[in-house]
């Protein structure tokens, strides 16, 4: 092979792989691993002000995994791990907890932290903090590297202890505890939220899999 | 090849690996304040200095190396399908291997002696009434509590040209306790405490992240942290809500 030939198939091997790999990064770029998006409700008696209703369950039978619970039916999850809500906006935001629980493991996340006032609603009563030994699970939201947003919101989603059952979906449960509270996005961005109470399994200081899975108790909120 | 075109040659490589040492040095002297954050803190400005002296100090020997094969490019290519003929090993000039050896070990003992030394440095504390920070990961967001005050927050406030202790802990996972503009990096560890001092001496934002890879959203686990004045900072830890 002369010279001129095998500098033309190095060449041609370069730019057979280096296409190979940007097609690969660009399939998975454009592959979003979450759920179709809740959108926030738009107010119709308040301007620059929606809703968004979400649900905690102890399994994954009433929310968007799918016919039986999808892969993991004994998995707890959120109703929707993918939230867009407008910019420069108040959401107010309702949480369906129907899940049990127990003590946080890190009592930082007992407080309310970046709501509206620094408080939520919790079966009506308004309070800024919750009893740590008694939490089902918490919605923490945060900015992600890039963003330059620096948006906080965690708000503890107190164990369900009522005994009236309710059903749902596929799911069967009691009534749940109701938490309300409301934050105001700024300007276009994607955050990340999870649950911040061990609820996975027993690995990994109970945060592996619902925890440790797309889908289940983690999402985004994208401020469009 | 002749004695005269010889030292021509050796010439060329001598000059080669000065021009390469100067660029080499050039980038170490002004490469790492420019590529690296900005420094805001005493242990970022050491680990940018010893990032410059560092480069300094390999420039000759990667201009050594990068020069002597552009000569070997130059002058040794071989022509022909036959296998050249073996040159005489480099194990038998004596002079070489000396002086190769020689300056191998006073570079290795001067990185180690400066290592060390900048280690040392580092992890020291001036003992004048450093703020005491608890650090705590949990995946994937980081708090910091105040003791003695019931304040804690989900990004962190320090005072200017203070010292700061952090105690570093994790409640689940090993994470990687980051300050990207102060130079600090630790482990936090489940079940360990572990001490990290440092004195921020400029105003302003910095960025703080997780740097062990600690599950499904690691690469989220990021905050900001605040350098505020002495009085601005005091009245921020008042105004904060009193954690039970």
């Amino acid at each position: 092979m002369n010279r001129s030939k095998s500098l033309g198939v190095a060449l041609a091997s370069v730019l057979l792989g280096g296409g190979a790999l940007a097609l690969a990064g660009f399939a998975l770029s454009s592959a979003s691993p979450h759920q179709a998006a809740l959108n926030c409700i738009p107010s119709q008696t308040a301007a620059h002000t929606c809703s968004l209703s979400l649900s905690t369950f102890p399994d994954s039978m009433a929310g968007e995994q799918g016919n039986n619970g999808g892969v993991h039916p004994d998995w707890v999850s959120y109703s929707n791990d993918n939230l867009a809500v407008p910019a420069n906006t108040t959401v107010d935001v309702t949480i369906n907890q129907y899940d049990s629980g127990g003590s946080l493991n890190n009592t930082f996340f007992d407080r309310v932290m970046g709501t509206v006032g620094g408080v939520a609603i919790i079966d009506g009563k308004t309070v800024s903090s919750v009893d740590p030994t008694n939490v089902g699970h918490t919605f923490t939201l945060r900015g992600i590297p890039g963003s330059g947003k620096t948006l906080f919101v965690s708000v503890p989603l107190p164990a369900d202890s009522n005994t009236k059952p309710v059903n749902i979906g596929q799911g069967q449960y009691t009534k749940p505890v109701v938490v309300q509270f409301s934050f105001k996005t700024g300007s276009k961005a994607v955050y990340e939220w999870n649950c911040e109470f061990p609820c996975g399994s027993t690995r990994e200081g109970q945060f592996g899999e619902a925890m440790s899975a797309y889908g289940y108790m983690s999402g985004t909120l994208t401020v469009n | 090849m002749t004695t005269s075109n010889n030292k021509k040659s050796y010439r060329g490589l001598f000059l080669t690996w000065a021009i390469l040492t100067i660029a080499g040095a050039l980038v170490g002297i002004f490469g790492p304040s420019r590529l690296m954050p900005r420094s805001m803190s005493d242990n970022m400005h050491l680990t940018i200095l010893t990032m410059v002296v560092f480069t300094v100090a390999a420039a000759p020997v990667a201009a050594g190396v990068y020069a002597s094969a552009l000569y070997a490019l130059r002058h040794w290519a071989h022509k022909g399908s036959e296998v050249p003929p073996s040159g005489p090993a480099v194990r038998e000039n004596a002079m070489f291997v000396t002086t190769w050896l020689i300056v191998s070990t006073l570079l290795t003992v001067f990185l180690l002696i400066w290592g060390l030394g900048a280690l040392a440095v580092d992890n020291s504390s001036t003992g004048k009434n450093p703020l005491v920070v608890d650090v705590t990961g949990q995946q994937w967001v980081w708090s910091f509590s105040y003791p003695g005050t019931h304040v804690s927050s989900p990004q962190l406030y320090l005072p200017d040209n203070r010292e700061v202790e952090f105690r570093v802990t994790s409640k689940d996972v090993t994470h990687g306790f980051w300050i990207v503009n102060m130079g600090i990096q630790v482990d936090a560890n489940v079940g360990v405490i572990t001490t990290i001092h440092t004195t921020p001496d400029k105003l302003g934002l910095f960025n703080i992240r997780c740097e062990q890879f600690c599950g499904l959203n690691h690469a989220f686990m990021v905050t900001v942290g605040h350098v505020l004045t002495p009085s601005q900072f005091a009245s921020w830890l008042s105004s904060q809500p009193q954690q039970a």
